[in-house]
């Protein structure tokens, strides 16, 4: 199923929906049932993700996309500060800009 | 025979395994220092080692800093990556900018053969370069050097952070000097700290287990009354402040509270009004001599607690607040003894849940066990001091 999805371009819905499904599956569904995630979601201060947890979100993301996109050197670029403000919006642009 | 000294920031988990390596040291015939802000170490040194005290006594503004820096860094709720930040800019750098002078001025005054400074006492490694004295490190929480492989940003971050201090005292290198090129001694065995290439003066010699040498009363009788009942250690630590003891503990009282099985939390027992019947609540327990009457442990992944586990062969569950303790969560979970919750997010059922998976399933002990072998194996103490005691004789010789 996975390369089926990655062959093809997704918009920004889909790829937004894309990023829900991991991050539940990084910190379980019971959780993510009561929080309001949206684009502005910021992974350490709304999300409440520690560092594990981020790098395991982002090795989905690679696993998902593979070569297409290199996730986890753009994530790896970041500082600290804006690792602390990222949220869900720039990770989806991000992801949008390089299919 | 050789003159060492210990330059360690002031949080007991990285004084704590210096004590035991000095205590060796000690009994060897060397004489043994400690180079500290915190006067009330005195009281907990080894038979035989002296306190250095950081000292600025001419300037009373000084001296009210200095008692500033003792508790810092439990002044201030943090959590996640944002924790790292507040770590660098409000405790370490002011705290090892604030120590240089006096460290400068303890080290004319003992004159060491050999210094071994903590990998977050990083004035201590320039004072030691900047007077030409060899020195070693400790790494007190290995976690904290894995970030180099996991996040390398941070990392660089950190690094930044170190430099620009060493820059302010003279030393112009572009990386930080911070681990030792002589001797840096990693406080945990290979196989618990996970694949990553280090340079070789990297030595894995276990974690070196501190055992206090007062005796703090426990409530023996009542654990042996839940006989044959599960019996669990609770504990986040001393680090943590009322608040995140509060939510925490409210926790684990309704996950625990009136179970079949016997809970000891570490705790302040005022926290809370009362206490369920079968908890055995203290501010201080003697942990070492309690970890073998057990069957699991909940704790908030501080590396000495999670050391003292593994090395006793119990399960655990991790509940990782701050700092380094998530990459130090993700290694229990990766060598498979035990289990990880979020600090934030997890609520009774699922500390309920884990403590019942990690002390049902055999897996989780079996796993603990081989760490605990891996321990034995890199040597602790003994292993330390000798390769301090190789090093001090090295030093010696050479400059005379």
């Amino acid at each position: 199923m996975d390369t089926i999805i990655s062959t093809t371009k997704l918009n920004s819905n889909e790829i937004f929906d894309l990023m829900t499904q991991f991050i539940t599956e990084v910190i379980g569904e019971e959780f993510v049932e009561e929080m309001d995630i949206t684009m502005e979601s910021s992974f350490t201060k709304d999300l409440e993700m520690d560092s594990i947890e981020i790098v395991s979100f982002s090795e989905k993301i690679k696993t998902h996309f593979g070569e297409q996109i290199d996730f986890t050197g753009w994530l790896s670029n970041m500082d600290l500060d804006q690792l602390i403000n990222l949220n869900l919006g720039t990770i989806v642009n991000y992801i949008e800009e390089c299919q | 025979m050789a003159r060492f000294v210990f330059i360690v920031p002031p949080l007991t988990g990285h004084i704590n395994p210096t004590l035991s390596i000095g205590a060796v040291l000690l009994q060897r015939g060397h004489e043994v220092a400690w180079i500290s802000l915190d006067r009330s170490l005195e009281a907990r040194l080894p038979k035989g080692g002296q306190l250095l005290l950081i000292e600025y006594a001419e300037n009373d503004e000084q001296k009210q800093e200095s008692e500033k820096y003792l508790d810092i860094i439990t002044k201030k709720i943090v959590y996640g990556i944002d924790s790292i930040k507040f770590l660098y800019e409000e405790v370490l750098i002011p705290l090892n900018r604030h120590s240089y002078e006096g460290i400068l001025d303890l080290l004319d005054q003992f004159k060491p053969d050999l210094v071994i400074t903590d990998h977050q006492m990083f004035a201590g490694a320039i004072a030691a370069t900047n007077k030409g004295i060899p020195y070693t490190t400790t790494v007190t929480a290995p976690a904290a050097i894995k970030v180099m492989d996991e996040l390398p940003k941070i990392h660089e971050w950190e690094v930044n952070q170190i430099i620009a201090l060493q820059k302010e005292f003279g030393i112009k290198r572009e990386d930080s000097i911070a681990c030792s090129e002589l001797l840096t001694m990693v406080l945990t065995s290979r196989s618990f700290f996970g694949e990553m290439t280090l340079p070789e003066q990297y030595r894995f010699v276990g974690p070196v287990i501190h055992k206090r040498a007062e005796k703090t009363s426990f409530d023996w009788d009542k654990l042996e009354q839940g006989n044959g009942k599960p019996k669990l250690l609770v504990s986040i630590g001393t680090t943590f402040d009322h608040e995140h003891k509060k939510s925490f503990f409210t926790k684990v009282i309704e996950a625990f509270g009136g179970a079949e099985m016997t809970v000891v939390v570490v705790s302040d027992p005022d926290l809370f009004a009362g206490w369920p019947e079968n908890f055995i609540v203290q501010r201080n327990v003697p942990q070492l001599d309690l970890l073998p009457h057990l069957d699991g442990v909940v704790c908030h992944g501080g590396h000495n607690t999670v050391c003292e586990t593994l090395t006793a062969g119990l399960p655990m569950v991790v509940v990782p607040i701050a700092y380094d303790q998530s990459h130090v969560a993700g290694r229990v979970v990766r060598v498979g003894a035990g289990l990880r919750l979020n600090f934030n997010r997890f609520k009774a059922k699922h500390l309920k849940e884990s403590v019942e998976e990690i002390l049902n399933n055999m897996s989780y002990k079996e796993a603990a066990m081989l760490i605990g072998d891996s321990f034995r194996e890199a040597g602790g103490t003994e292993t330390a001091a000798d390769l301090l005691e190789e090093l001090s004789v090295v030093s010696i010789i050479s400059i005379k």
